[in-house]
């Protein structure tokens, strides 16, 4: 059983996985108990399983757990941490964002990590090519419009 | 969706309409926390309030908040009687139940469901009189305890006799033994009521610690994925030896599935796809009742057919063509859909030999209860239900049979479970929206009246379905709603329902038989318009007598600057519903895309919901109502070959995205009606208003959804 050292929202954190193959979302989720990031599709098309590694956006459920040791991983839970993750979160409580809020996690990660690209206000939405189901979408487009 | 009354162990319809005005009995047994002996124990005040030491008011709700936002709609009615600070508050779901006595169960329902946007419907009052009793009972706490006279309640979560001021912590304990006081006053104030209050739940939802079902996790806990017979109805021929995967522990045979155990969660979905092609299933003999060419070709024939059984939902009058000056006569299209919920179907079960606890994202924990008890051989009471936030349910997360499944296995292993659905196992495993082939016949007479309605709609019957099945009765309210009982002056009415037999699992989806008459519906009105060469928001409005349909036509009007010519290369279209207890009308302001496809800019949007408990939460419902069913209008179809569903995952069945949202503005009509529901209403307008604007600005008439069927996205 391979370890790896993650570093999970500044903290490097050592786990033991079954597989080398195992999509980092899974390991998030099931072994270091960072339940913010969500399975939605597996296919890469919903964006549910966003994070941040290395500033840049992830689909963890296709990132394999190997290649990412050694590099800076943050999820939804790490945002306030983070200068423009906080902002893109208090900008999802102001305009009041969330419904069922389970692509929120997706949609805030790669919103911040855009930001950290350079891009902000309308420039935003284009890189966030996300689903919710709840169709949130008018409430995210003007939380963007502030970053 | 009133019919979701009728799913199995359900009060019927009747009941349901029986129990509206009933009389509402506070379910007080009295009840302190196992923990008050200790001085700084939170103390539970009945069944939905509870106070801490830190004067925090929790509130303990059976709806279950899945997006729309009945935490805070029902914190907001409490608060309001409570005159707490907004900080104060806080929201959670109460431990589930079944059968009667259930202080949770919806009081519209007698059923602890989520459905039909009734929550706000069934709690406006009940939730308001549970919460002044309990202010009445912190009042005479007060007094009791200093035994003193003249306590009043103060702000800020106190009671205050003027020269003394206790908060509800000082004397919950005492207040939660007060009992035989007078039915209280409810206090009428607007700090709360009708205010944009804050979602409580949504700092959680943007930090990530928002527990959905998918997120529980149980000490000592397993991990298992399913995978279901490719073709609907299969079962399991014989259970599969365990994949040889690192990780895998076994496999659990569900009869209609296999489950496969893991260590963690991925190694349960690759294992359970590993085992896809090597299962011997036993499938269905005849699948023709499970294939969309053939269900499509039946149903055309029971469009038309003298000998179909029909059920008659409504005649008024003998409406015939007959003396007609114009008439019409068409056919409206609209296919099975699944639901999607971005969480997919989940739920974690721990049994042991006296005791099943479940945690799981439901919308149906009446219905749960009963079954976990059954597949565990325990009784109701045995069962403690965690109800999770759930990311999404629109009608699916009603539904057992996952629930059942986790239940199961949790009992063969002897260790807690966490069972998850693979995105392709939840596409080819929902309960589908029933597909509806409809026709309208209307009549105009020489002053454009329309004389006489004869809408005969073809479609799979969820209620005949899931029984209890009467040939002799098989009425579907369900299935013609949005069709009986219109408040348009129609003179002369007979409106009809043909089951469509199929083996297809049905289930009830966001606006349930409103999401597929209203189209019919709407469309028809918009072509008798065309057919009197009048406006079609004067032809509706026109035919409508109650003040509040006109009114919100009459918003949307001024609204979208309808009497105003459109921008150049666009075009509006209108629609209107009556339903779940609200009104709405909706105008599309339609363009063509470079390809020569819709595009929809501009959604306007009038509703009159009653009295409003919480505008940006109405808001966010319209909002998200139209994306929702753009996105069915546009895409959404499920297909069946064979008994095979065809919809695997969000590549062959597309949302919107964030530039392809048109603009949405909502004006809510001020009304002093009892709270309507939100949650469905602006769903069936959409297809419609769109269908008519382009129709206005085309001249082509689209009456077969999705507009753009496959797997591409054309349009927006």
């Amino acid at each position: 059983m391979p370890t790896y050292t993650l570093n999970v929202n500044g903290v490097n954190r050592t786990v033991d996985v079954p597989d080398a193959g195992m999509p980092l979302l899974w390991v998030l989720r099931d072994f270091l108990g960072f339940t913010g990031a969500k399975y939605g599709c597996g296919i890469e098309v919903c964006g549910a399983c966003t994070v941040i590694v290395d500033n840049q956006r992830e689909h963890s459920c296709k990132v394999d757990v190997s290649s990412v040791v050694g590099k800076k991983i943050v999820t939804v839970e790490g945002l306030s941490g983070d200068v423009d993750g906080a902002k893109a979160q208090a900008a999802w409580i102001a305009n009041q964002v969330p419904q069922c809020g389970f692509c929120q996690p997706g949609m805030l990660t790669a919103t911040t990590a855009a930001m950290k690209a350079g891009h902000h206000g309308k420039e935003i939405a284009p890189e966030v090519k996300h689903i919710c189901v709840c169709g949130t979408y008018p409430r995210i487009n003007k939380a963007m419009t502030g970053l | 969706m009133d019919d979701l009354a009728t799913a199995p162990q359900g009060p019927t319809r009747r009941d349901v309409l029986k129990s509206v005005g009933a009389a509402f009995v506070l379910p007080f047994a009295i009840s302190i926390s196992p923990r008050s002996a200790e001085a700084a124990a939170p103390v539970q005040i009945g069944a939905f309030i509870r106070i801490d030491e830190t004067n925090t008011v929790t509130l303990s709700i059976g709806s279950s908040e899945m997006g729309q936002g009945i935490m805070t709609g029902l914190a907001q009615l409490v608060a309001e009687q409570l005159q707490i600070n907004w900080s104060q508050m806080r929201a959670e779901h109460a431990v589930g139940g079944a059968g009667a006595g259930n202080p949770y169960a919806n009081p519209l329902f007698h059923a602890q469901i989520t459905g039909g946007s009734t929550s706000m419907m069934g709690w406006y009052t009940p939730m308001r009189t549970a919460a002044a009793t309990v202010r009445d009972m912190l009042i005479a706490g007060a007094a009791r305890q200093t035994n003193t006279t003249g306590w009043r309640l103060g702000t800020a979560g106190t009671v205050t006799n003027g020269t003394l001021t206790l908060t509800f912590a000082d004397v919950a304990a005492t207040a939660a033994s007060i009992t035989g006081l007078p039915a209280p006053v409810l206090a009428t104030t607007t700090k709360f009521v009708g205010q944009r209050m804050q979602r409580l739940d949504i700092p959680a939802k943007v930090n990530g610690s928002a527990i959905y079902g998918m997120d529980v996790q149980v000490p000592g806990m397993v991990f298992a994925s399913v995978v279901h017979c490719p073709t609907l109805g299969g079962t399991v021929a014989a259970t599969p030896a365990k994949p040889n995967r690192a990780g895998v522990l076994g496999v659990v045979n569900l009869d209609t599935a296999v489950a496969v155990i893991a260590n963690n969660t991925w190694t349960a979905i690759k294992a359970a796809r590993d085992l896809e092609g090597t299962i011997t299933w036993l499938r269905p003999s005849d699948t023709t009742r499970m294939d969309s060419a053939t269900l499509a070709a039946t149903a055309q024939s029971l469009l038309t057919s003298d000998s179909a059984t029909a059920f008659v939902a409504e005649a008024v009058g003998t409406p015939t063509m007959a003396g007609a000056v114009k008439t019409l006569d068409q056919t409206y299209r609209l296919p099975f859909l699944a639901h999607a919920c971005m969480e997919v179907m989940n739920c974690t079960a721990s049994v042991t030999a006296d005791r099943c606890e479940i945690w799981a994202p439901t919308q149906g924990q009446e219905f749960i209860i009963p079954a976990a008890a059954a597949a565990c051989g325990l009784t109701n009471d045995k069962v403690i239900l965690h109800t999770t936030y759930l990311g999404g349910g629109f009608g699916r997360k009603i539904e057992v049979d996952y629930v059942v499944q986790a239940v199961r296995c949790s009992r063969q292993l002897g260790v807690p479970v966490k069972l998850i659905w693979s995105r392709e196992q939840d596409f080819q495993n929902d309960k589908f929206r029933p597909s509806a082939l409809i026709r309208v016949q209307a009549g105009l007479d020489a002053s454009n009246n329309v004389t006489s309605v004869i809408y005969r709609n073809v479609s799979p019957s969820i209620k005949l379905q899931r029984g209890p099945s009467s040939v002799t009765n098989p009425e579907d309210t369900g299935a013609v709603a949005g069709a009986k009982g219109l408040p348009y002056s129609f003179t002369a009415r007979r409106i009809e329902h043909v089951a469509l037999p199929t083996d297809i699992p049905l289930g009830y989806w966001r606006s349930v038989g409103e999401s597929y008459n209203t189209f019919a519906v709407e469309s028809a009105m918009d072509e008798l318009a065309k057919l009197a060469n009048i406006n079609p928001l004067t032809f509706r409005r026109d035919r409508l007598a109650d003040p509040r349909a006109k009114a919100v036509l009459t918003a949307v009007e001024t609204l979208s600057s309808w009497k105003n010519t459109p921008p150049t290369g666009y075009q509006r279209g209108v629609a209107f519903l009556k339903g779940f207890g609200s009104y709405i009308a909706m105008v599309a302001e339609v363009g063509k895309t470079t390809a020569g496809t819709i595009k929809v800019a501009k959604i306007y949007v009038a509703v009159d919901c009653g009295v409003v408990i919480n505008p940006d939460q109405v808001e966010a419902q319209m909002q998200g109502g139209i994306a929702h069913g753009l996105a069915a209008a546009m895409w959404h179809q499920a297909t069946f070959v064979a008994g095979v569903p065809q919809v695997r995952n969000f590549s062959n069945y597309p949302y919107l995205k964030l530039q392809s949202m048109p603009t949405v503005s909502i004006k809510l009509v001020a009304s002093a009606a009892a709270p309507g529901g939100v949650g469905e209403t602006s769903v069936p307008v959409v297809a419609p208003a769109v269908a008519n604007a382009w129709a206005k600005l085309t001249n082509t008439r689209l009456r077969s959804l999705p507009f753009y069927p496959g797997t591409t996205m054309g349009g927006l």
